[in-house]
């Protein structure tokens, strides 16, 4: 048990106890008043505040308390996430400064770091884009999109990022007419790239994702990245979603993130008026990302 | 050539890490988790004469493989390298059986400097030295007061019928004390002496060693007698209190 759970448990325990102390007091009222109807039913609706408010000031320290804890473990990813390839950028410099190696050695050394610095310009933009995201009214460039040739664009640039083979992603695209929605091209990228990311991050050593682009109603369009990778439990398909949310590490793999990017995923989605959902059999069995968005009438 | 095991799974750092200690002439070795670890040093019994540990790692966190680690009696020199460098991770690793802590980003040749000054303490440690110089330069590998034996050479202490397999930094805290017995040392003076830091390194990691080697030597560790605390300059050990 963590201090937190702890600390969640003491304040559930008491919050129990007060209420137990509360209905106690309560009946005792309601028996001795029993005759008195005034007092009586003054006394009950009070007793029903304090144990109401008891309940409502317990849920929310509760809440507060989980929402801290999220908050310490996003300042600890993010702090890695930053620190990691600075690190290795500066270790190979160093290296690079300060030891006799061969041509080959060093281009190779060049490489790692040019590496380094894309996933730190990947971190910088998810926190930049998050910081954004939070700001209410959202501007927008609209403009109309092929969601299938977006995907193309996405798929193909994911293919390459993450050195994968030609079919280690398919798309397949499911209606005759083009299916086009009203929207900011550049966020709704920024969507399909980190579903993506996340299928590929969330993959065994084989990579195996589906996306389809597909209308299922006459207005709407949905884009659904699929994969076979970890899963996700039931309990948590909502609360991914959430700002600074991570499914809490299992198996051996390790993936590690900002907590930031289904949030980001998130709103854009509602700026567009649609939104996103997660669909998983289990943990091992994968998962199914759906964006649901109005589609443009042609 | 010593050899060296990194725990790290961010391969570029490991890969660096790899090249340089290679360079330095060490062997190195990289695993990539910590159950790796554990398994390569408790079970296979695979011998190395130092340990870089990353922190953030899949499954068990390098705080938990240091631990599990100094519980099995495994004290070989570890250093912890991790992208947290708040006081109280720092203080966690010295707690949990560090006995060095550098945050990242590191100065490649400070994490070298470092990593040597653990070998060499290592050494120096198993090195057999005639008595006579052993006096000069420090006490004896064993001292006997108030009933309790610290035996420096193998690294324990014996107490009230009780033995404790000591840390190789607490070993040589304890040292250190016993050299000075009787006058007071400054924890910058233990940092600079004993860990061989001179740099604005938090001096309340030490007070994690006192706390840990009260509990060998002391009958009540709440109240010391044989190892003080003297308000605002630091500790002081006496024999005979």
């Amino acid at each position: 048990m963590t201090r937190r759970q702890k600390a969640i448990a003491f304040f559930v325990a008491l919050c129990v106890l007060l209420v137990a102390a509360a209905v106690t007091l309560n009946i005792t009222w309601i028996v001795i008043n029993a005759r008195r109807v005034t007092p009586l039913i003054l006394g009950i609706i009070l007793f029903a505040v304090i144990i109401a408010g008891l309940i409502i000031y317990t849920v929310f320290l509760v809440l507060e308390i989980k929402r801290n804890e999220e908050h310490e473990s996003f300042i600890n990813s993010i702090t890695h996430e930053l620190k990691t390839p600075i690190a290795s950028i500066r270790l190979y410099l160093e290296t690079l400064q300060s030891r006799h190696m061969s041509d080959d050695q060093r281009r190779e050394f060049y490489g790692v770091m040019l590496a380094d610095a894309e996933r730190l310009h990947r971190t910088v933009d998810q926190v930049l884009k998050a910081g954004m995201a939070a700001q209410k009214p959202r501007i927008l460039a609209r403009a109309s999109v092929d969601m299938a040739m977006l995907a193309r664009e996405c798929v193909d640039l994911a293919l390459l990022r993450h050195h994968l083979q030609a079919g280690a992603i398919d798309l397949e695209t499911h209606d005759d007419g083009p299916l086009v929605v009203r929207g900011d091209a550049e966020e709704l990228r920024t969507v399909v790239t980190n579903l993506l990311d996340n299928a590929v991050k969330y993959s065994p050593d084989t990579v195996r994702v589906s996306v389809s682009v597909a209308a299922p109603a006459p207005h709407t369009v949905w884009l659904r990245v699929q994969d076979r990778g970890v899963g996700i439990p039931r309990k948590q398909l909502k609360r991914i979603f959430n700002r600074f949310y991570r499914v809490q590490a299992r198996g051996p793999k390790s993936v590690k993130g900002t907590g930031l990017g289904l949030y980001i995923v998130r709103s854009i989605a509602r700026a567009h008026g649609g939104r996103v959902f997660a669909h998983s059999e289990g943990e091992g069995r994968g998962s199914t990302f759906t964006l649901e968005l109005p589609r443009l009438a042609s | 050539m010593s050899r060296i095991l990194i725990v790290e799974d961010e391969q570029h750092i490991a890969d660096g890490l790899c090249f340089n200690l290679e360079a330095e002439g060490h062997h190195a070795s990289v695993a990539a988790d910590g159950e790796t670890a554990l398994q390569w040093i408790l079970e296979e019994r695979r011998v190395f004469d130092g340990v870089i540990l990353d922190v953030m790692l899949p499954g068990k966190d390098g705080f938990a493989v240091a631990s599990e680690l100094r519980r099995r009696g495994q004290y070989v020199p570890i250093l912890i390298l991790t992208a947290r460098g708040r006081a109280e991770d720092v203080l966690r690793g010295f707690e949990s059986g560090a006995d060095d802590y550098l945050p990242k980003p590191f100065e490649l040749a400070i994490l070298i400097a470092r990593l040597n000054g653990l070998l060499r303490r290592r050494r120096w440690n198993e090195q057999e030295t005639p008595v006579a110089e052993i006096s000069a330069i420090r006490p004896a590998d064993t001292f006997a007061f108030a009933g309790r034996t610290l035996d420096f050479a193998a690294m324990e202490v014996h107490a009230a019928g009780k033995s404790y397999q000591l840390t190789l930094m607490e070993c040589e805290l304890l040292r250190y004390l016993v050299k000075n017995a009787g006058q007071p040392v400054s924890r910058r003076a233990i940092l600079e002496d004993v860990w061989g830091l001179d740099e604005s390194t938090d001096t309340r990691a030490i007070d994690n060693f006192i706390v840990r080697l009260r509990r060998y030597i002391e009958d009540r560790p709440a109240s010391p007698r044989f190892l003080q605390t003297i308000r605002g300059v630091g500790y002081k050990f006496v024999a005979e209190p």
